[in-house]
């Protein structure tokens, strides 16, 4: 019984670190603010580059809290972020291409018993898994389902051990070595799952950062 | 043992909000040295206003101006759309992911997904016959046919086809309890009606956006 408010008060230590958003916000850019502008204009430039490619890539607007899928200037997808947070904004402006997509087992066909496979489908992809690019840069991907509390639970727990990860490596890194950036995003299972299934190997990512 | 988790645990939960609150001090916040705005002189101002509106106008110039053709391989839909009006959403077929081992060559397999990313309608058929490639007998675990005659299968593939290129098309299907779910081997299968539809409106050249 006396662990509960323990949890409780743990779990509002968590909540200051994480941006909760609207998942309905749209991006917008107000023109009379100068450095807002700048930001926006930054990313377009890069977009305009990215888009005049026949290749789909991936825009995330952390102001807006969406990610977006995109081709030629198109919006293909959406994705509302739940939570965010990135340990250097300033290291966020490049084009950065993905590795590697998430892993995920394919189900071999064997002639011998039958042409018949099961397919994969959105199912069968991770709901939380780590992303790596050129030039470095970490996103990690989480995720809870809005109505299981364990799964939310769960999510806190995870985000509060990278949280002391983070602080552990900060302790023991040299003021002036370098670190590679690093971008947590949480959304909801589906689109965890969702964003799993889009992504290609050496897809292009920018992202839009907030100024304020 | 309970009398040792009991003193124990006020302690362990010190330890734990310590080492919450700490990185929320400044270690994973955003940059810390940025400082308020700073008004803008209106010159730059509209200096920044102008490469703004200038490059918004050269992404919406690569934006395609005619009908295009997006297919979400994830949820099987394929759509025809035309700026923000969606002309058409078709319930589609898409690959199925599933791998095959080919047969004398270690470490190689064909692996049965539609390609993603953005490609062009390169040719438009009519009444099109499939050939059928190497692994559609090695599945089956027949031999493959050396005579060219023994791959044709007529019918199987609906009354039209829009190839995109390396082999994949748009094409009919006879299995159409099976649209909506990823069974192909690659291919986009739609039933006869939404095919017709696509035919007619797609030309040789227009964008087709797989994701």
């Amino acid at each position: 019984m006396t662990f509960i408010p323990s949890l409780f008060s743990l779990i509002l230590t968590l909540i200051p670190m994480t941006s909760t958003v609207d998942p309905s916000s749209r991006p917008f850019v107000d023109v009379t603010d100068a450095a807002a502008l700048q930001e926006a204009t930054r990313v377009l430039a890069e977009e305009v580059k990215v888009a005049a490619r026949p290749q789909t890539y991936v825009l995330i607007d952390l102001p807006a809290n969406t990610i977006l899928l995109k081709g030629r200037g198109i919006e293909l997808h959406r994705i509302p972020i739940k939570h965010w947070s990135t340990s250097d904004q300033h290291e966020l402006i490049m084009t950065f291409r993905l590795k590697e997509r998430p892993l995920v087992t394919r189900r071999k066909i064997d002639p011998s018993i039958s042409p018949e496979q099961e397919p994969i489908s959105l199912a069968d992809m991770p709901t939380a898994y780590s992303l790596q690019f050129t030039p470095a840069l970490t996103i990690t991907l989480d995720s809870y389902g809005q109505a299981s509390l364990w799964g939310m639970a769960a999510h806190f727990v995870r985000q509060w051990w990278r949280l002391v990860i983070k602080w552990w490596r900060a302790i023991w890194t040299e003021a002036n070595s370098a670190v590679a950036p690093e971008l947590d995003l949480t959304v909801s299972v589906d689109d965890a799952q969702s964003l799993a299934w889009m992504l290609t190997d050496g897809m292009p990512v920018l992202i839009r950062r907030p100024i304020h | 043992m309970k009398q040792v988790i009991q003193t124990l645990y006020p302690g362990l939960i010190s330890l734990v909000l310590l080492l919450t609150l700490a990185p929320s001090s400044g270690l994973s916040s955003p940059d810390a040295s940025a400082a308020p705005p700073k008004p803008t002189d209106p010159a730059t101002l509209r200096q920044l206003q102008g490469r703004y509106y200038s490059l918004s106008r050269q992404l919406a110039q690569l934006m395609p101006g005619q009908p295009y053709i997006l297919v979400d391989t994830a949820r099987n839909h394929l759509y025809i759309r035309h700026r923000d009006r969606v002309m058409l959403d078709a319930l589609a077929s898409t690959g199925s992911g599933t791998i095959l081992d080919k047969p004398g060559e270690a470490q190689s397999q064909w692996v049965f997904d539609t390609p993603r990313g953005e490609f062009f309608v390169q040719s438009k058929l009519t009444n099109p016959v499939w050939v059928k490639p190497d692994w559609a007998f090695i599945e089956e675990g027949l031999a493959v046919p050396k005579n060219q005659a023994e791959r044709m299968e007529p019918g199987v593939l609906g009354e039209y086809a829009l190839g995109f290129g390396k082999g994949y098309f748009i094409h009919g299907t006879l299995y159409t309890r099976l649209l909506g779910k990823n069974v192909t081997h690659g291919c986009i299968r739609l039933n006869d009606e939404d095919l017709k539809s696509v035919y007619r409106l797609a030309k040789v050249g227009t964008p087709i956006m797989i994701f």
